[in-house]
């Protein structure tokens, strides 16, 4: 406590809040995050629209998706950040658990065993809530640990990302693990790990992967590299996607062909038009400028996380806020790299634009937190 | 202590944090940059490039095929007709394991090897990439429903309507027409480029007949059409068209009735038959039989129905006897005949003491009288031209082509197109062969021998002509030596066709051109010079046509041949299933032209009649061309020969026909 009071004296940076401010922190929402997020999924669903060929029902479906996750969104914002941080191990064990159970009764699905199955319950990936979980446990164990981390601390909260991420690829869905893995390493990178053992992890890395590509990689991850690198080895197969992509993004030129006349989306060159690939649907149709807007709009949301992580009043705050901002970029930017052909092809939706179902919920719980951690315990210091 | 160091430990924590926090924000921003100038890159750079991909996906150019013109024979009757099918096309490039969904469309529907390799065939082919080709023609509608049920286990597989000929009358003009078929590789190479872009479109070309002949004015031009194909070749959309030229619609001197009527008049026999109107040229009828149902080879005649076609050596149904040459026997004579006369070996008064048989000076071997074979013996006695013709005796004309020698009766006969293809439009017919000196020392290396001569004026020996040389040079005679070629296109979209002839034929020319009144008179007494108490002083179809029918009320003229049967091979011969006294028979065959000796109305139809291994000439090949002339005349032309004013004199002809010629 002693802290805290501390904090809201020295950091002095807030102006008397006006009294809408106060309504909207009395109901713990953050009005310009709020604005950012409803632009982009307005803006998800109508990109969806055109990309599902028109079909009402899926745009109808990822709009109901979408307001149940404000609902579940306004409802983590209204537990104060400490309420988190108490539950953090608590909701981590319970997340290696649901992991554990899928081993024994998972269900599969698209190649992936992730998905739980449980009596009155909608099915759903327990794989999903460790991105949240993980984060939340880093940010537990790390706060209350001297900054920058020690190398205990360091092996530990290696361990503590680790554990899960190895749960998850088991499971087969890589793409997922390495979600859940980068939502930890974010919160070590922000709680300051030195330089020198970064880029040491990261030549190390470097290093042993081609060990991992010639011994351990899998035909389909293998095809992508090598695909990334050369499209054109089997443009009807591996390389299809990304070819049919690039064609569709770099045909829409600058002001693009219009809304619902994308030739290679309407006519299904682009696959996975509604999910993974929905970038270059929008891009064919809007062009450049499209997709300029939609990276301004993501700038916005990022910066209004930037700026909450900035504002957050004890270190776990913000290291959580910070790492929720920085998963959130790391969705953006792999898909549009991907979709663009900047890095190798990995299944990962565009935030709140590809159609989707628990991980938009993920999303909206990552919101809510942010918005916890902005309007939580300001009240006391006016 | 403690809070003091916390104290300062939260402040550089808060500072670290905060450099963490600006680190990222740069690296964001970095990226973003990245992936805006790869946008750039993609989206104006590379602009135009990814703009022609993307239409090269969509866009297809695709031929559409003009609809080929129809064929109508002179009433107006459909002889061709085009008819929609359904067939089972394939997309090469959208299949993507060919083998597995053949093997699933043979479970949806019966394919048999045969289509797999004609379709193989076809792949093989210069094609345009994208472009559909046909696996499997006309599919039932049963078979239709199975494929669309399973249409999403099909990329690539599709169903596709189609026009294609059908031939209403079937076998009855299999020859004549003829017909259409599949395009094969030596077709299509031996197409010009031009000509390969125009059948682009199209499977088939016509192959025999008509046609072939022509295919130039039937097939028309191809047209394209720009189309939106989506990522599985369904077509979405028509975004532009040039539209094809259809082939032109041909009409034809071919009467299908008169088609029918000879047809029919063949009965059992095999043979052929060819009627030329003798004005136009225009070739009326003209069949061969067996013949066989040209509709089988339009969608891909299936191997066995094939070879049943073509293992049949005694029917040869692919094989058209009309335009193929068999010795012309007796036929020959009244030609000769004018040979003679023209070129004064004999007049009208000239006359032979028949022995019934032909000596040459200082040979012993005797050249007997085939058309006394069978009868009494002896010869004809007294004999003129007219008696030497309307008797058909051999001795005669083997004593006047023995004077005139080979060289006279070459030059003379050639102008009746024997030796050659006077047809304007009928290049596939045989020329056959009108011996010369020349002739045979080509093909056989040997010097003319005065016995050749004596074989090939009874129509024997080197002699060969088809059915449809004898109809032309009959329907010559018909003219008065007026040289009409005989043609099957008669109008090209309505309008009369006149086709161009390069070096058209000069008329025969004969030194009194009552030579020819002379030789119509004698061919008409073949037929109208009825039995009388003096010996062998008849015609010899007299017994078939005129007393067969004593009603008939108007002339013809014709002259009965017979031609022996050479070279049977000898793998029939000991076959078992064959009767070989019938495959040793002679051919029949019989010339003729009507109205004869009518000073009103000229002669309408030239016919002549080709049975095979029909024995007589006369008793079995007169009362064909009988049949088919009745017909003509009677029926389709409906001339009613009684009305006419000089009636009196006709009927008196009739039953007493020799009278005023008693004393030529």
């Amino acid at each position: 406590m002693i802290n805290q009071d501390f904090i809201r004296q020295t950091t002095g940076f807030h102006r008397p809040p006006s009294r809408v401010q106060t309504i909207w922190r009395l109901i713990h929402t953050d009005p310009p995050l709020l604005v950012g997020i409803i632009l982009l999924c307005c803006f998800g669903l109508f990109v969806l629209y055109s990309a599902s060929d028109g079909d009402e029902d899926v745009v109808r479906r990822q709009a109901m998706i979408m307001l149940a996750g404000l609902v579940l969104m306004f409802a983590v914002s209204q537990f104060s950040p400490h309420f988190f941080r108490r539950w953090a191990p608590s909701l981590y064990a319970a997340g290696l658990a649901l992991l554990g159970l899928v081993l024994f009764i998972g269900v599969e699905e698209n190649g992936a065993r992730s998905w739980l199955d449980l009596p009155g319950l909608p099915s759903f990936q327990p794989s999903e809530t460790l991105k949240i979980v993980v984060p939340l446990l880093m940010a537990w164990y790390l706060a209350s640990r001297p900054l920058p981390p020690r190398f205990k601390h360091l092996f530990w909260s290696a361990m503590m990302i680790l554990i899960p991420a190895a749960l998850i690829i088991i499971q087969n869905d890589t793409g997922t693990a390495i979600m859940v893995a980068m939502s930890g390493i974010f919160v070590v990178l922000l709680a300051g790990m030195r330089w020198r053992m970064v880029f040491g992890g990261f030549f190390v890395l470097l290093s042993i992967s081609p060990l991992w590509y010639l011994f351990l990689a899998q035909a389909h991850q293998k095809d992508r590299i090598l695909t990334f690198f050369d499209p054109y080895r089997d443009p009807t197969g591996a390389g299809y996607n990304i070819i049919q992509s690039q064609i569709a993004i770099g045909s829409g030129g600058v002001y693009g062909k219009g809304y619902g006349e994308g030739a290679q989306s309407h006519l299904d060159f682009i696959p996975e038009s509604n999910t993974d690939f929905i970038l270059a649907v929008l891009a064919e149709e809007f062009g450049l400028l499209g997709v300029l807007f939609l990276i301004c709009l993501y700038l916005f949301v990022l910066i209004r996380g930037f700026y909450i992580a900035y504002c957050a009043k004890d270190m776990f705050s913000r290291l959580l806020s910070g790492s929720i901002t920085l998963t959130f970029f790391f969705y953006v930017f792999v898909n549009m790299a991907m979709v663009s052909g900047l890095v190798p092809v990995i299944g990962l939706p565009l935030p709140l634009i590809s159609r989707g179902g628990t991980s938009i919920l993920t999303l909206f719980i990552g919101f809510g937190l942010l918005m916890s951690i902005h309007t939580h315990g300001r009240k006391s210091a006016n | 202590m403690v809070g003091k160091w916390q104290l300062k430990d939260h402040e550089v924590e808060q500072r670290l944090f905060n450099r963490r926090l600006a680190t990222a924000a740069v690296l964001i921003f970095l990226l973003f940059f990245a992936l805006i100038i790869k946008l750039v890159n993609l989206q104006i750079s590379q602009f135009e490039y990814f703009s022609a991909r993307s239409d090269g996906n969509r866009l297809h150019s695709q031929y559409v095929p003009p609809a080929r013109g129809l064929i109508f024979d002179r009433q107006g009757k459909l002889l061709a007709d085009n008819q929609p099918i359904f067939n089972l096309t394939v997309v090469r490039e959208q299949v993507v394991d060919l083998d597995k969904t053949l093997n699933l469309l043979s479970t949806l529907i019966p394919l048999s090897a045969d289509d797999i390799e004609q379709f193989n065939t076809r792949l093989q082919r210069n094609r345009v990439p994208f472009s559909s080709v046909p696996l499997k023609y006309v599919l039932t509608d049963e078979e239709k429903s199975r494929i669309s049920v399973n249409s999403h286990l099909l990329t690539g597989i599709s169903i596709e309507p189609q026009f294609v000929r059908q031939y209403p009358l079937g076998s009855l003009t299999a020859h004549s027409v003829g017909y259409v078929s599949e395009i094969n590789r030596d077709e299509l190479d031996g197409l010009s480029e031009e000509e390969k872009e125009n059948y682009g479109g199209t499977n088939h070309i016509g192959k025999t007949g008509i046609e072939r002949t022509y295919e130039e004015i039937l097939h028309g031009s191809v047209g394209y059409e720009i189309v939106e194909k989506n990522n599985r070749g369904q077509v979405m959309r028509y975004l532009d068209r040039t539209d094809p030229v259809a082939g032109k619609n041909i009409t034809l001197h071919i009467d299908a009735q008169l088609q029918k009527a000879a047809e029919e008049a063949l009965g059992e026999f095999r043979g052929a038959v060819v009627a030329i109107d003798p004005s136009t040229g225009g070739i009326l009828a003209m069949i061969s039989k067996p013949a066989f149902d040209p509709n089988l080879f339009v969608t891909g005649i299936s191997s066995k129905d094939y070879s049943v076609l073509v293992t049949d050596e005694i029917n040869t149904p692919l094989f058209d006897r009309s335009t193929n040459p068999y010795p012309p026997g007796s036929t020959i004579k009244p030609f000769l005949g004018m040979a003679g006369l023209h070129h004064e070996f004999v007049d009208y008064e000239f006359a032979i003491q028949d022995p019934g048989y032909f000596r040459l000076p200082g040979v012993s071997y005797r050249w007997g009288d085939y058309t006394l074979r069978t009868v009494i013996g002896g010869g004809h006695g007294h004999t003129d031209l007219q008696k030497a013709i309307f008797q058909s005796c051999d001795t005669f004309f083997y004593d006047l082509g023995n004077r005139m020698g080979i060289d006279i009766i070459h030059g003379f006969l050639a102008q009746f197109g024997f030796g050659d293809n006077f047809a304007v439009d009928i290049s596939y017919a045989r020329t056959g062969v009108l011996p010369s000196r020349e002739w045979k020392m080509a093909s056989r290396g040997e010097p003319w021998y005065p016995g050749d001569t004596i074989n090939s004026s009874i129509g024997q020996g080197y002699m060969w002509a088809t059915p449809l040389q004898l109809a032309t040079a009959a329907s010559i005679v018909a003219n008065k030596g007026k040289v009409v070629q005989p043609r099957m296109l008669k109008a090209v979209e309505g309008e009369d066709y006149e086709p161009f002839i390069e070096n058209p034929v000069p008329d025969v020319m004969v030194n009194d051109p009552d030579y020819w009144r002379y030789i119509e008179e004698a061919m008409s007494m073949v037929i109208h010079r009825p039995y009388s108490d003096e010996f062998r002083d008849y015609g010899t179809a007299f017994e078939a046509i005129a007393m067969a029918d004593r009603d008939m009320s108007y002339r013809m003229a014709g002259k009965s041949g017979s031609a022996q049967v050479v070279g049977i091979s000898q793998e029939i011969l000991a076959s078992t299933d064959i009767v070989v006294s019938d495959l040793n028979k002679d051919h029949g065959l019989f010339i003729s032209f009507a109205p004869a000796q009518n000073a009103r109305i000229a002669p309408q139809i030239a016919v002549a009649v080709f049975v095979e291994n029909g024995e007589h000439g006369s008793s079995v090949a007169g009362p064909i061309a009988k049949a088919v002339t009745d017909k003509y005349l009677l029926e389709i032309l409906q001339i009613d020969f009684a009305s006419f004013e000089d009636i009196g004199e006709l009927q008196e002809e009739i039953t007493n026909p020799l009278v005023s010629q008693s004393n030529d």
